[in-house]
């Protein structure tokens, strides 16, 4: 009986992972495929070879993706640190309001605020920037970094670094030999979780980029609702790759726990 | 000089620091969330006196609130949020309990659990609707395997009204992530609690339902509601693989405030700062609900 | 009132090929209180779970009264384990946890609430029905997860380590707690610790196991005065070990003959024993079973003193009681006296 059930499960888990994918790929090398043939009846790189042209927009969208991502990263991460360090260590008064209003971003959807940044980006030219875009997309990449980083706090013993400074170590070395090495694996999380957060973002980067700004994720919605299927495949295939690189990276730098809160960024 | 210079750092941070750590989060969630909101609910509320507009009123949600489509976009919304994560909860629970017990290739089977976290929604709903469509893969497969012959014949379960596609999405996405938060939780409760239920005369569903529910729900709670929120303010893939009309709530106010006609314009605000409140509450009255669910007898 | 009665019974986990328990025998008595006593890993706990049916012996029987009970589930087994971080449910209130076992049974609620009342009564903590499990101390904790065991009137009820979590003055409470409720409802008990002390108090028998064998299954004091092994005796506090050979009531070694009427051999190679409470001191060598030493170093222990002791190379221990009217400096030169029926020969290794 039990058998039976691991059996259906296992074979659950390999569909739900397989069968997405499997016409992405398909779709993405084919040129004619009409109901009702399993496979497409011409096969082409048309859509990849589509994909490499300048005039596609890809690899401009691509450029814009990244930096966006980086900077994001890089300053959810800073501004993370400190406030996953007030919140995970300290009790002041005043810590269930700012839990609150730090952590509404993950209740309230983007949706509800985005409007009201545009009207506010509007008057301070910062709308239709790339400028703009990346700091509505800190909203909700600072939020999800400062969980991260709160709950690595949480389990950190800030005695060491009382002993680092007793043994002589000055404020900054303190932080690069005592703290940096026990909290860097949950720096990593909020790290890959901020950038693929970024990556990933659709909305926020419509209204506030107001068209200006390209992204991948942009040109891929655009591409899904348009109805040419090979290179809505491809492209979705080139969307997820630093989904791999995260998967890749988690598999082997961290624990399963740990990929798999990284992995709460996707799709978000 | 320096030495009391220091002394005065020293003293300024040991009583400020919380609020020195916390001002540069503090500084963006105010600017721009808060910022924002209040933006939008000045605008909302047609209250603009940089454009001349000085006298506030409620049109816009007059608009809405007796508006017909409002209410259907508002049952499917709350369908949409609701139901795929019952379902995603009930899924990570079963699997959660399978994939706990030790098995060979338990390693292997745990990490394609886990596979698709980091995947992108809109993959998923490209995925889905390659999949799911009349034309989509499995309309193939089930005319290889000669149960019908046109497209028409398959069931419409992309752009439905049922939003069966949505479901499917949302479930096939978020499965995986409840179900690696039950695990961690399955495996830091461990097998004793359960074996002192034995002990005590517990069968396996009193198990089920006294013991090991009761321990696994409260995390499950705390992710499910992130997991709902999400739900119920998510525009892409209702934009994907929703109806045209009646929409999500979402869809309905990106296509007001992105509307050409500038007076939909606080319609498509006053929307969003509707779901964002309905969005709370559904929050909220999930959470009390669970609780009292865990803390009934039964 | 139940006979237990363990019949080879035997575990080995899939991941190792030596057995966590080999070949376990063990009849307990109706009613007894036992002790299952040896080093962290030694395989008394996975007895345990075996008895209580969470845990399926790769071989050997299980018998309450005569009747093999492998084949009953743990939930019908009627042997109740506590465990020993306690494991009250964190979400119920203390009164629901006690009533669980009853709940289970589906028993009616009026029923439940009279028995709860009752089993806190017995355990001395009435009042604390309403309160989470959080709110009490170890020891209050510990109260409730027995009358938790104790409320369906188990078979058999299995303790594990009962004391090792609380403070020392808790224990003795607990300690006579166990002992007076084990005696009023008689039920057959087995615990399992890794102290020889709390073995030794508690238990009417103690079976002592090592590296998943029984060594020994006895009454508390014969570990003392005739222990079954070296390892047995060194488990017990034993620190007097002398190597010589044994023949006729006599054990020769290397600091000469001792007579020794009692031994757990006939004849041959034997190791000598005998406790640091037992040694005599002296200042004259004259009597039989004396022979010369010198006071290495002594510690003040409040109500003894001890006392480390050379004789050649040789070092053993030494206690005398503080009334004790003569003192002895480090570095003095003494006699100390084997008394004959003190001296316990074990065999070899």
């Amino acid at each position: 009986m039990n058998r039976i059930i691991r059996w259906f499960a296992m074979t659950m888990i390999i569909i739900w992972v397989v069968a997405p994918f499997i016409p992405l790929w398909l779709w993405s090398f084919s040129l004619r495929w009409r109901f009702p043939n399993l496979l497409p009846e011409v096969w082409s790189p048309r859509a990849w070879l589509y994909l490499l042209k300048p005039s596609s927009g890809v690899l401009d969208a691509t450029i814009d993706s990244l930096v966006i991502a980086v900077v994001v990263t890089v300053v959810s991460v800073a501004i993370a640190i400190p406030a996953g360090r007030a919140l995970g260590l300290y009790r002041f008064r005043g810590k269930r309001f700012m839990e609150f209003l730090i952590l509404a971003p993950t209740i309230i959807p983007g949706l509800a605020s985005v409007f009201g940044v545009h009207g506010l980006f509007l008057r301070y030219h910062l709308a239709n920037s790339l400028v703009g875009v990346i700091l509505v997309h800190l909203i909700s990449s600072v939020t999800y970094a400062t969980m991260v980083m709160w709950g690595v706090f949480s389990n950190y013993n800030p005695e060491f670094e009382e002993q680092g400074r007793v043994l002589g170590a000055n404020p900054i070395r303190n932080f690069r030999y005592v703290t940096w090495p026990a909290i860097f694996p949950g720096i990593v999380v909020a790290a890959l979780f901020s950038f693929l957060l970024s990556w990933y973002q659709y909305l926020l980067t419509l209204i506030i980029g107001g068209g200006k700004v390209q992204t991948l994720a942009m040109l891929l919605f655009n591409f899904a609702r348009s109805g040419d299927r090979p290179v809505a495949g491809a492209l979705s295939i080139i969307f997820m790759i630093p989904a791999l690189i995260v998967l890749f990276v988690t598999s082997r730098y961290l624990t399963g726990e740990n990929a798999a809160v990284s992995g709460l960024g996707g799709g978000r | 000089m320096k030495a009391s210079m220091y002394l005065w750092w020293a003293r300024f941070y040991s009583k400020g620091k919380v609020w020195i750590l916390l001002s540069p989060a503090l500084i963006l969630v105010v600017f721009l969330f808060l910022g924002g909101l209040g933006f939008g609910i000045a605008e909302s509320l047609n209250y603009m006196p940089i454009i001349g507009l000085n006298d506030p009123n409620f049109d816009a949600y007059r608009a809405i609130f007796s508006d017909k489509g409002f209410y259907k976009s508002l049952l499917l919304t709350l369908h949409v949020a609701i139901t795929p994560t019952l379902l995603s909860v009930a899924c990570a629970l079963a699997f959660g309990l399978v994939l706990r017990q030790s098995f060979r290739g338990k390693k292997v089977f745990t990490f394609l659990f886990s596979f698709n976290l980091p995947i992108p929604h809109v993959v998923g709903a490209i995925g889905i609707l390659f999949l799911f469509s009349q034309s989509g893969f499995f309309a193939r497969i089930g005319h290889a395997l000669g149960w019908m012959d046109m497209p028409a014949e398959f069931p419409i379960i992309v752009n439905d009204p049922w939003a069966i596609g949505i479901i499917i999405e949302y479930v096939w996405k978020e499965t995986p992530f409840i179900g690696v938060i039950v695990l961690a939780i399955l495996q830091s409760i461990g097998e004793d609690y359960e074996a002192v239920a034995q002990t005590l005369g517990a069968n396996r569903w009193q198990r089920f339902r006294y013991v090991l529910l009761p321990l696994v729900l409260p995390g499950v709670l705390i992710v499910s509601v992130a997991v709902m929120a999400f739900f119920f303010g998510d525009f892409v893939i209702p934009a994907i693989l929703g109806q045209t009309y009646p929409a999500v709530l979402a869809v309905e106010a990106v296509k007001d405030y992105t509307h050409y006609d500038l007076r939909n314009h606080p319609i498509g605000v006053a929307q969003a700062l509707v779901i964002a409140a309905i969005g709370t509450v559904l929050v909220f009255l999930y959470m009390w609900l669970n609780r009292k669910f865990v803390r009934s007898d039964g | 009132m139940t006979h237990l009665v363990l019949n080879e019974l035997s575990q080995t986990y899939s991941n190792t090929d030596k057995p966590a328990l080999d070949r376990l025998n063990l009849d307990i008595k109706s009613g007894m209180l036992n002790a299952l006593l040896g080093p962290s890993g030694c395989g008394k706990t996975t007895a345990m779970k075996m008895i209580a049916g969470i845990l399926t012996p790769t071989s050997g029987d299980i018998l309450f009264d005569g009747k093999s009970v492998l084949a009953i589930p743990a939930e019908r087994r009627g042997a109740v384990m506590v465990f020993q971080n306690y494991l009250l449910f964190p979400y119920m209130s203390v009164g629901e946890n006690v009533g669980f076992g009853l709940k289970m049974a589906r028993m009616n609620k009026a029923t439940i609430e009279k028995k709860v009342l009752e089993m806190l009564e017995l355990v001395q903590l009435p009042g604390v029905q309403n309160r989470k499990p959080s709110q009490l101390s170890g020891g209050q904790q510990q109260r409730i997860a027995l009358a938790r065991a104790l409320i369906v009137e188990p078979k058999v009820l299995l303790l594990d380590e009962p004391l090792s979590n609380l403070d020392a003055h808790l224990r003795d409470e607990m300690r006579e707690l166990i002992r007076d409720i084990q005696r009023k409802m008689g039920i057959t008990t087995v615990f399992v610790t890794h102290d020889q002390e709390e073995a030794v108090m508690l238990a009417d028998k103690i079976a002592l196991i090592f590296e998943g064998v029984l060594q020994q299954y006895d009454e508390p004091d014969v570990f003392y005065n005739q222990p079954g092994s070296l390892r047995a005796a060194k488990f017990f506090g034993g620190v007097n070990f002398l190597d010589g050979e044994y023949a006729a009531n006599q054990m020769t070694t290397e600091l000469g003959t001792f007579s020794a009427p009692r031994s757990s051999l006939d004849t041959g190679p034997g190791v000598l024993s005998i406790r640091p409470e037992d040694i005599e001191f002296g200042t004259t060598n004259d009597g039989d079973n004396t022979i010369s030493a010198r006071v290495n170093s002594h510690v003040y222990v409040g109500t003894y003193t001890k006392y480390k002791i050379d004789v050649n190379d040789f070092r053993f221990e030494v206690i005398a009681e503080a009334n004790t009217k003569e003192s002895f400096p480090d570095g003095s030169n003494v006699t100390i006296r084997f008394p004959a029926d003190k001296i316990w020969i074990l065999p070899k290794g």
